[in-house]
């Protein structure tokens, strides 16, 4: 097994670095790269406390799948691959997504995280809320999934 | 006919819950469902937080795909809207 992908809650994500390097680890792999995402402490000059990220859960694993396969389909198609992303609520420090990779050379694991994590941004049917030190939250603005051909 | 509409991202704003019952004329397509979701909107008073929704959404059927324009609703079929997207 070469792939796994998943969304887990914030208590699961405290363990994902763990199993994920021990998912990727291989004699065939001369690298190793590792991608952590958390949630920080201020946006658009202001104060964040979290983050709740909201997810279409079917679509989103859909995609994971697809991006991960054609990561390997472009780059290294022996590469190993972990990806994970946290659902519900994440407090400012927290891992929100994590992409290891295992692949015969750098380059090409180097390319694969930047891949994935370009790909769950525009492909992945996620969504961000942003919680503030004032008590407010906001849906963060994202990029649209309508085919462009439509939009006016 | 109805259609249940599942809520995802800044649509949750639209209701409590994590759906809406949607009436809709019969063989209606998802270009009329937008102007629904306009006049919600407006009735909401919600145009500021989601003015852009009916326009810059994307629309899944159970297949989790997005349907284009012209996709005709059925009945009692549910569809989930989805706002523009950010995870990461």
């Amino acid at each position: 097994m070469n792939l796994h992908a998943a969304l887990v809650s914030i208590e699961e994500s405290k363990s994902s670095l763990e199993k994920a390097k021990k998912f990727i680890s291989s004699e065939r792999n001369g690298a190793e790269s590792i991608f952590i995402g958390k949630v920080r402490n201020e946006n658009d000059k202001k104060k964040v406390i979290a983050v709740t990220y909201d997810t279409h859960d079917q679509a989103v694993i859909k995609t994971f799948h697809t991006i991960c396969n054609s990561a390997k389909d472009k780059f290294d198609k022996n590469s190993k691959i972990f990806l994970e992303h946290t659902k519900g609520y994440v407090p400012v420090g927290e891992i929100s997504i994590l992409i290891a990779v295992g692949s015969g050379h750098r380059d090409e694991a180097f390319k694969i995280c930047r891949y994935i994590l370009e790909e769950v941004k525009h492909q992945s049917p996620i969504w961000k809320k942003e919680h503030y030190e004032n008590g407010k939250e906001e849906w963060l603005p994202g990029h649209s999934l309508r085919p462009k051909k439509e939009v006016k | 006919m109805k259609i249940e509409l599942k809520l995802y991202g800044s649509s949750k704003i639209l209701s409590d819950k994590d759906a809406l019952k949607i009436e809709l004329p019969n063989d209606s397509k998802i270009e009329k469902l937008r102007d629904i979701l306009s006049k919600i909107i407006s009735e909401k008073h919600l145009k500021d937080n989601l003015r852009n929704l009916p326009k810059t959404a994307a629309f899944f059927t159970d297949k989790n795909e997005v349907v284009n324009d012209n996709y005709k609703l059925k009945d009692k079929e549910t569809i989930s809207i989805i706002p523009p997207i950010g995870g990461g």
